[in-house]
């Protein structure tokens, strides 16, 4: 059972490094990352694709070896006591991991024998998860002729099984309706309510943002920030300013181009028709950016000091908005292999809109 | 103990996929009965010559079919493994506690038995067209031929974990199999080949296994070439089960 109260850090790591070789080039996938990950809660992992999160999460998981540093879970060393930590841990990977030619009865039943549960508790806590997941519908069938979210509700069962201590998750929601994805949502909170550490990564802005706890931000294998999402938007708020020029797209990207070169503005991005511009000082570049307008006689619907969000903390950190990294809701998906990243440091004011 | 504990489970899981696809069954069965069926009465006439005993062509053709079906239920392995790779299995199945060579031999086990129930079956088959049982030399050919499949089944999970790709497994099994199977006399005794022939047969370790076989078939226990071939097969085996462990141990997508 999750030890509740408090208890060490369900997952700490220090100077954590992986390097890949990848077409005769030496690529940083993990790149000195400092972890500390109180128990009891929902920490997500931040960033776009190639970021480094999956092997990162590989690492502490006992699936791959670190090349230096060090890292404990739930209580254990991962290099050193790596049968302790799969005792302590449980693990939905981003390729799913049921076994399709079994029954989900069966995939549960083989997971608790793996642990070392008896038959019995194995039986009690597989019709536990059944009802729990409400899998009861489709358990007695093979995985094959699953649904998407059948699919990912069996996995999730899978993972938490053996009740573990952290649940590391690996891109949850990826490929889910919306419907499904609100459904394993609340299972994970409910999985945190009950003590459980929940440790995902996501490349979702909107899932990092609502469902974590804490989270931290990661870029080509280093960590640029940290905390609770409403710290780290608060610690940047009052540097975005968002401006709904009264134009057609094709001229809102000139536009976009032209503000992105005043002097205070560190980058720019159009969303949804407005521009959400990263600033050093606002009250300085709001009027650039008003003289700038009115010299073309440009008309605008709005203008604010925008609510700033968590892409605007990767934009302020990199320079490059995350959605334009691959890494917003609906866009391509890409497996996060290190050497593989898919980013280039893009030039402020080249920018272009997702 | 644990780790008898998942290897069985493990073995029933890969045993109750394959009764789930009666089709592998079916087709593991069809291929040595088309021999005995169709090759064999080719054979009839050299009997007496070189190579054959005189009306005891089943004492060789016999042995070499089984270890052809030993082989070919082995070798099978790999694909699946790539696809469980792909489908995250085998990532899940790393991240539980268990043993590793536990995870490899549910498959090796499933594999023998599926090497084992039509052999038995061909042999009983074989008898009517005059093959002569003797069951204890037989017992011990089971006995060989099954760590002959153990060594090709594990041995094909480490080269699908290893090659990662379909393509790239296929063209290798298929190009180790027809220099395998073809130096070592499973369908004609080498031994009416030319010297470099039997050079080349000598440095393949399955020729040990299918003269050991032959041996056995006749009924002949304690020649050279059983303790040889036990000793050859016995050590491929180990070796590649050490192999097959070691590569669940690193399997990475």
């Amino acid at each position: 059972m999750p030890e509740t109260g408090t208890s060490p850090d369900a997952v700490r790591t220090a100077g954590l490094r992986k390097a890949f070789r990848v077409k005769d080039q030496q690529v940083e996938a993990v790149n000195g990352i400092d972890l500390s990950v109180a128990g009891g809660q929902i920490f997500g992992f931040l960033g776009p694709n190639g970021a480094g999160k999956t092997t990162t999460l590989r690492i502490l998981t006992t699936l791959l070896p670190a090349d230096a540093g060090e890292a404990f879970v739930a209580g254990a060393d991962v290099r050193r006591n790596p049968q302790q930590v799969r005792r302590r841990i449980g693990y939905v990977g981003q390729l799913g991991g049921a076994d399709t030619s079994a029954t989900g009865r069966e995939n549960l039943l083989l997971q608790g024998r793996l642990y070392g549960m008896s038959a019995a508790e194995t039986a009690r806590r597989t019709e536990e998860l059944i009802a729990a997941l409400d899998l009861g519908a489709f358990a007695g069938r093979v995985a094959r002729s699953y649904s998407g979210g059948q699919r990912r509700r069996l996995e999730v069962a899978l993972g938490i099984m053996h009740r573990p201590h952290v649940l590391f998750l690996d891109e949850p929601s990826t490929g889910l309706d919306p419907q499904n994805r609100a459904n394993l949502w609340d299972q994970i909170r409910l999985l945190r309510d009950t003590g459980t550490t929940v440790f995902l990564t996501t490349h979702y802005l909107d899932e990092a943002d609502q469902l974590s706890d804490r989270l931290a931000i990661i870029d080509h294998g280093r960590i640029i920030a940290e905390g609770t999402p409403g710290e780290l938007k608060q610690r940047y708020s009052g540097d975005t300013i968002a401006v709904a020029p009264s134009l057609p797209p094709a001229g809102l990207r000139s536009l976009e181009r032209d503000l992105a070169a005043i002097p205070s503005v560190r980058s720019a991005r159009t969303e949804d028709g407005s521009i959400r511009l990263s600033v050093t000082d606002a009250t300085q570049a709001m009027a650039a950016v008003f003289g700038l307008l009115a010299g073309r006689g440009v008309g605008t619907r709005a203008a604010s000091l925008a609510q700033p969000s968590l892409d605007d903390v990767f934009l302020h950190e990199t320079g490059r908005s995350l959605r334009d990294a691959g890494g917003s809701a609906g866009s391509v998906t890409r497996e996060d292999t290190a050497g593989s990243s898919p980013l280039e440091p893009a030039q402020p004011g080249e920018k272009v809109p997702a | 103990m644990t780790f008898a504990l998942h290897a069985g489970l493990f073995f029933r899981r890969k045993l109750l996929e394959t009764l789930r696809q009666p089709v592998w069954i079916i087709s593991g069965l069809s291929a040595p009965l088309l021999y005995l069926a169709l090759f064999e009465p080719l054979l009839k006439s050299l009997a007496g010559g070189a190579g054959f005993p005189p009306g005891q062509v089943l004492e060789v053709f016999v042995p070499g079919i089984l270890t052809l079906m030993a082989f070919g239920a082995g070798m099978g392995a790999g694909w699946v493994v790539i696809w469980e790779m792909d489908s995250g299995v085998i990532e899940r199945l790393r991240v539980t506690p268990a043993s590793r060579l536990a995870l490899l031999l549910g498959t090796v086990l499933r594999d023998i038995v599926m090497f084992a129930v039509p052999a038995v079956v061909v042999i009983v088959i074989a008898i009517p067209f005059g093959f002569q049982a003797r069951w204890g030399g037989l017992a011990l050919l089971l006995l060989l031929l099954a760590a002959l499949t153990a060594a090709c089944s594990a041995s094909s999970s480490a080269l699908g974990i290893g090659l990662k790709q379909i393509g790239s497994l296929a063209a290798v099994v298929t190009g180790l199999q027809l220099p395998l199977t073809l130096l070592s006399g499973i369908l004609l005794p080498l031994s009416l080949g030319p010297g470099w022939l039997r050079v080349l047969g000598h440095l393949n370790p399955m020729y040990y296994a299918v003269e050991a076989a032959r041996d056995l078939a006749a009924g002949t226990i304690t020649t050279a070439a059983v303790g040889i071939g036990f000793l050859v097969t016995g050590t491929a085996a180990a070796l590649a089960l050490w192999w097959g462990t070691r590569s669940y141990r690193q399997a990475m997508v």
